[in-house]
C-alpha cells in the first residue's frame, strides 16, 4: 500500500512540475466561450504565423464572464471570445472591456458590433427550424416563426427556454414585434404544448430520432449532426423574408480592459477578421463570415438578403426582462 | 499488572487524551474555515443588495422549484438506498455467483457524468431510441414518459446508488457475524436475519450514503436540465449571468437546505452505531439456494442498466464512424492516444483530492464522533453542506479568496493545488460521512484494552484505531475520487490553463455535438475510474478483511 501511495505522490509531483514548467513564459491569455472545435484551429494558426504564445481557457460563455468579473483587475485574461453579445454586454457594463480601434470596427457591419466599441462580431449563426423530413413535409412549414402557435403545430415544436441563443431570439422578438406580441407568442407556444429541451444539441437529436417533429435551434447543430450520422432525417428550414425567426446571432471578440498585451490582443482580433479566418468560419463551422467579400456556406442565403432590423442584444437589463417574460409564460 | 498501576495508566491516558483533543480541535477549526469559505462568499454577495433577500427566496417560484428539488431528492434517496443495500448485502453476505466481478463493477456508475449519462439514457430509452426500435418489432410505437420527474428519478437513482452501496458494503464486511450466526442457529431465515440484524447494524452507513444521494440530487444540474424537470438548480443555472443576484441567493438557499438536512440526519443516525464489531476471519455467508439465479439476475439488472447500457451507447457512438468507414481507423487510434494525457491529469488530480480530503476530513469526523457536542456537529455540518453548492459557486469563491489574499495565495491561482482544493471542498462531504461511520465502528473495548496496556494515544491511533477505520476511510476516498474525476464547472474555471481532464474532453465533445469524441472520452473515464477504484479501494479493502 505504501508503495502504491508513493507512486501516486510521485505522479502528482510529475504532473505538478509539468504544469509549472509552462508558466515560465508570458503568453497571450484567451478566455473562450466558443467551443474548441469551432475555434481551436484558428488559434493555432495565429500563434504559429505570428510567433506569439497563446494560452486558452475554454468554458461556457456565462461562466467565463462571471470568472472575469470575479477576477476583476487581477484577471489573467487578455481576450474574451463570447458565443453571444449578451455575456459581453454584462462585462462591458462592469467596465471590464477595453475599446477596440475604429479600424477594426469598420471591418464589420454596425449591427454586429457594440455602440461603444467594446466588442466586435466575428461570425454569425442563424436561428432556424430543424424538422424531421420523415414526419413533416417542408411545404407545410409556416412562413413566420410567429405562426408556430397555430393548432396545426400543437405539441410539435421543441424549444430550449434556458438556452442563451433562444433567449437572444426572444429579446430580438421583443424589440421587433413588441412586448405584447412576444409575451403572447411565448404563452401561446406554451399553451400549444411545445415540449422543452435542455439545449440545441438535444433538440436536434430528438428531432432526428423522431421524438418531436421540429424545433427552434441554431443552424449549424444539424450540419454537425449530419456529419456524424449522414442518415439522420433532420433538415434545417430558414424562415423567409427576414423573419425574426431567422435571426442572426454574432459570436464576438473583445479585449479585456487593462491588458498588458494590447498589441498582441489587437493582432489577434485582426487575425480573426482576416480573410483566412473568415473563410474558415464559412468552410469549417458553417457560419456566416461577417467581413465583406467572403461567401457564406453554400446552403445558406446571402447575408445581405437577411434584412432583420438592428437588434440590441447588448443590454443586460433587457436580457433580464426576456428571462422574466419566458418565466411568466410557464415554458421553463 | 497490579490494580493501581492500571488505574494510573488509564488516568495518564486521559491527560494525554485531553491534550490530543485540544490539538485536534484547532485542526478542526482550520478545516471548518476552509469549508465555510463558499458560504461566506455567497452570503456577502447575497447581502450586497439587502431588503429583497427574504422576499426573493420565499417567492412562489423559488419555493416551487425548491419543493421539486426536495421531492426528487427524497425519491431518489429512497430508491438508491434500496438498490445500494440490496447489492451490498448480496455481494458481502451471500454466495451469489460472480461476487468479485460485481464488486468491481457495482461502484463504477458513480463516475458517469450526469449530462452525458442522461444523454445516453435518453438515446437508449426515449422515443425513437434503441429500446423503442427494439419494441417496435413487437408493435410498440410509443415509449413516453422518459422525461421530467420520472426520467430524472430513474437516471439519478442508477448513477447515485453507489453512494449507498460503497459504505454499506464496507460496513457489512466489518460487522460481526456472531449476531447473525446466532439468529440463524435460532432458526431465522436469511431474509429475516437481514431485516432484523444486518439492516439495523448498517443503519448509520445507509443514512450517511442516502444523505449523499440526497445532496447530490439537489445539486445536480445535468440530469434535470436534459430531462426538463424544473428544480432549483435549473433556476440557479439559467439566471447565473442575467440575474446573478437571484442565482447567488438561491445557491445560498441550497447550501442552507443542505445544512438543515445534515442536522436532521444527525438526529436519525444517532444511536445507530453498534460499537462492538470484531474482525471476522471469514465473514458469514448465506447459501442462497434456489434464490441464487434470482439474485444474480437482479445484480445483472442493476449493472446492466446503470453501467452496461451507457457503455454500450457510448461504444456505439464512438465506433459508429469507424464501422461505417467514415473515420479512418488510424484517426481513431490518434484520438484515443490524445486521451492519454487527460486520463493521467484526471487520475492525478482526483487521487490527490481523495487523499487530501480524507486527511483533512477524517479528523473532523473523529472529533465529532468522539467528542459529541455542538462544536463537532457544526464543523461536520459545514463540511457536508458544501456538497450541495453548485460547483460554479465553489470555484468563484476560491477565485475571490485567492486573488484578494496575500501574494503566496494568489500564487496558487489556477494551479493544480487550487483545483485539488476545490475538489476537496466540494466533495469532502463524501469522505466525511463515511469516515464518521468508520470512526464510530471502532469498538470502545479495543481502545480501552490498548489504553490499559499502556499504549500511547498516538500509537493507539496509528496501530489500533486507524487500521480498523481504514476500510471506511478508503470507501470515502473512493467516493471523493470518482466525483472529482467527473467534476466539470470548477475544473473549467480553476484548472491550470491547458490542463485537460477527461470531463473537459467529454464536455468539449458534447458542446460541439461531436458525440463520437465525447463517447470515447467517457469510455476512457469509466475505464480509468474502474481501474483506480479497483486498485486503490476494492483490492485494498479486500486485503484488510
Amino acid at each position: 500500500m505504501n508503495r502504491r501511495f508513493g507512486c501516486a505522490l510521485v505522479a502528482i509531483g510529475i504532473v505538478a512540475a509539468l504544469s509549472a514548467c509552462d508558466s515560465g513564459r508570458d503568453p497571450l491569455v484567451i478566455y473562450s466561450g466558443r467551443d474548441e472545435a469551432l475555434i481551436g484551429p484558428l488559434l493555432e494558426q495565429f500563434a504559429e504565423a505570428n510567433d506569439i504564445d497563446i494560452d486558452v481557457r475554454y468554458g461556457e460563455t456565462p461562466d467565463l464572464a462571471l470568472l472575469i468579473a470575479e477576477e476583476g483587475d487581477n484577471t489573467p485574461a487578455d481576450v474574451f471570445l463570447s458565443q453571444s453579445p449578451g455575456a459581453v454586454g454584462f462585462l462591458a457594463n462592469e467596465g471590464l472591456l477595453g475599446e477596440l480601434s475604429a479600424e477594426e470596427l469598420s471591418a464589420v457591419d454596425a449591427r454586429f458590433e457594440s455602440d461603444e466599441g467594446r466588442w466586435i462580431g466575428l461570425s454569425a449563426r442563424q436561428r432556424v427550424l430543424v424538422y424531421n423530413e420523415e414526419l413533416v413535409d417542408e411545404a407545410d412549414l409556416p412562413g413566420s416563426v410567429l405562426d408556430l402557435t397555430d393548432e396545426a403545430y400543437g405539441g410539435d415544436v421543441a424549444l430550449a427556454p434556458t438556452n442563451g441563443s433562444f433567449q437572444d431570439f426572444v429579446t430580438a422578438m421583443r424589440q421587433i414585434e413588441g412586448e405584447d406580441v412576444t409575451a403572447q407568442w411565448l404563452s401561446d407556444m406554451e399553451a400549444n404544448g411545445s415540449p422543452t429541451y435542455a439545449d440545441n444539441s438535444s433538440i436536434v437529436d430528438a428531432v432526428a430520432r423522431g421524438e418531436v417533429p421540429m424545433g427552434l435551434v441554431n443552424h449549424y447543430y444539424n450540419f454537425r449532426k449530419l456529419e456524424e450520422d449522414p442518415d439522420a432525417p433532420s433538415r434545417n428550414y430558414v424562415f423567409p423574408g427576414g423573419d425574426v425567426g431567422s435571426l442572426l446571432i454574432a459570436s464576438t471578440g473583445s479585449i479585456v480592459a487593462g491588458t498588458d498585451k494590447q498589441d498582441e490582443a489587437t493582432a489577434f482580433i485582426d487575425y480573426l477578421l482576416s480573410d483566412d479566418a473568415q473563410q474558415f468560419y464559412s468552410d469549417e463551422t458553417f457560419e456566416y463570415p461577417l467581413t465583406e467579400g467572403i461567401e457564406p456556406p453554400a446552403d445558406l442565403p446571402p447575408l445581405e438578403s437577411l434584412e432583420t432590423p438592428p437588434i440590441d442584444l447588448n443590454d443586460l437589463g433587457s436580457l433580464q426582462e426576456t428571462a422574466s417574460l419566458i418565466e411568466e409564460s410557464g415554458l421553463l | 499488572m497490579t490494580e493501581p498501576s492500571v488505574q494510573k495508566a488509564a488516568s495518564q491516558g486521559t491527560g494525554r487524551e485531553r491534550r490530543r483533543f485540544t490539538g485536534l480541535a484547532i485542526f478542526v477549526v482550520g478545516v471548518a474555515c476552509l469549508f465555510v469559505a463558499p458560504f461566506l462568499h455567497l452570503a456577502v454577495r447575497s447581502l450586497e443588495q439587502a431588503g429583497t433577500f427574504v422576499a426573493e427566496i420565499t417567492s412562489p417560484q423559488a419555493l416551487g422549484s425548491l419543493g421539486r428539488s426536495i421531492t426528487l431528492a427524497a425519491a431518489v434517496s429512497v430508491a438508491a438506498a434500496a438498490i445500494g443495500v440490496t447489492a451490498a448485502w448480496l455481494v458481502t453476505r451471500t454466495n451469489v455467483p460472480g461476487r468479485s466481478v460485481w464488486r468491481a463493477l457495482l461502484p463504477i456508475p458513480l463516475v458517469i457524468p450526469s449530462y452525458i449519462g442522461a444523454f445516453v439514457m435518453i438515446a437508449a430509452f426515449a422515443q425513437g431510441g434503441a429500446l423503442q426500435s427494439l419494441l417496435s418489432t413487437f408493435g410498440v410505437d410509443q415509449v413516453s414518459g422518459f422525461r421530467g420527474f420520472f426520467g430524472s428519478f430513474v437516471v439519478l437513482t442508477l448513477f447515485t446508488y453507489p453512494y449507498v452501496y460503497l459504505p454499506v458494503q464496507a460496513r457489512f464486511r466489518q460487522l460481526p457475524s456472531s449476531l447473525e450466526e446466532s439468529a440463524r442457529l435460532l432458526g431465522s431465515r436469511p431474509l429475516g436475519t437481514f431485516w432484523t440484524i444486518a439492516l439495523p447494524q448498517a443503519r448509520g452507513s445507509i443514512v450517511a450514503g442516502g444523505l449523499l444521494v440526497f445532496l447530490y440530487t439537489v445539486s445536480d444540474f445535468g440530469v434535470v436540465q436534459l430531462m426538463g424537470y424544473d428544480t432549483l438548480t435549473r433556476v440557479i443555472f439559467s439566471t447565473r449571468l442575467i440575474d446573478s443576484l437571484t442565482s447567488i441567493r438561491l445557491s445560498l438557499m441550497l447550501g442552507i437546505l443542505a445544512i438543515a438536512i445534515v442536522v436532521v440526519e444527525r438526529g436519525v443516525a444517532r444511536g445507530s452505531l453498534i460499537r462492538d464489531p470484531k474482525r471476522e476471519p471469514r465473514p458469514l455467508q448465506y447459501p442462497l439456494g434456489r434464490w441464487r439465479p434470482a439474485a444474480a439476475i437482479s445484480l445483472t439488472g442493476i449493472v446492466g442498466l446503470a453501467l452496461i447500457t451507457p457503455v454500450a451507447v457510448c461504444i456505439w457512438w464512438a465506433f459508429r464512424g469507424v464501422v461505417r468507414g467514415d473515420t479512418p481507423v488510424a484517426e481513431f487510434w490518434t484520438s484515443l492516444a490524445d486521451l492519454a494525457r487527460p486520463a493521467l491529469n484526471t487520475s492525478v488530480a482526483a487521487v490527490a483530492a481523495a487523499l487530501t480530503a480524507v486527511v483533512l476530513v477524517a479528523p473532523v469526523a473523529y472529533f465529532a464522533v468522539r467528542r459529541p457536542g455542538r462544536f463537532g456537529a457544526t464543523a461536520s455540518a459545514i463540511v457536508v453542506g458544501g456538497f450541495a453548492l453548485p460547483g460554479l459557486s465553489i470555484a468563484l469563491s476560491l477565485v475571490y479568496f485567492t486573488l484578494s489574499g496575500p501574494s503566496w495565495m494568489s500564487g496558487i491561482y489556477q494551479t493544480l493545488p487550487l483545483l485539488v482544493l476545490a475538489y476537496v471542498i466540494h466533495f469532502g462531504a463524501q469522505a466525511m460521512n463515511v469516515a464518521a461511520v468508520a470512526v464510530g465502528s471502532v469498538p470502545a473495548r479495543v481502545e480501552d484494552a490498548a489504553r490499559t496496556l499502556g499504549v500511547s494515544a498516538t500509537q493507539r491511533l496509528w496501530r489500533v484505531e486507524l487500521p480498523l477505520m481504514l476500510p471506511g476511510l478508503l470507501a470515502g476516498a473512493g467516493l471523493v475520487m470518482m466525483s472529482a474525476m467527473k467534476e466539470l464547472p470548477a475544473t473549467l474555471l480553476l484548472a491550470p490553463i491547458g490542463f485537460e481532464t477527461l470531463s473537459v474532453r467529454i464536455w468539449t465533445g458534447t458542446q460541439s455535438a461531436l458525440f463520437a469524441d465525447a463517447s470515447l472520452a467517457c469510455l476512457v473515464l469509466i475505464l480509468t475510474s474502474g481501474v483506480l477504484t479497483w486498485l486503490l479501494v476494492i483490492r485494498r479493502s479486500d486485503t484488510l478483511i
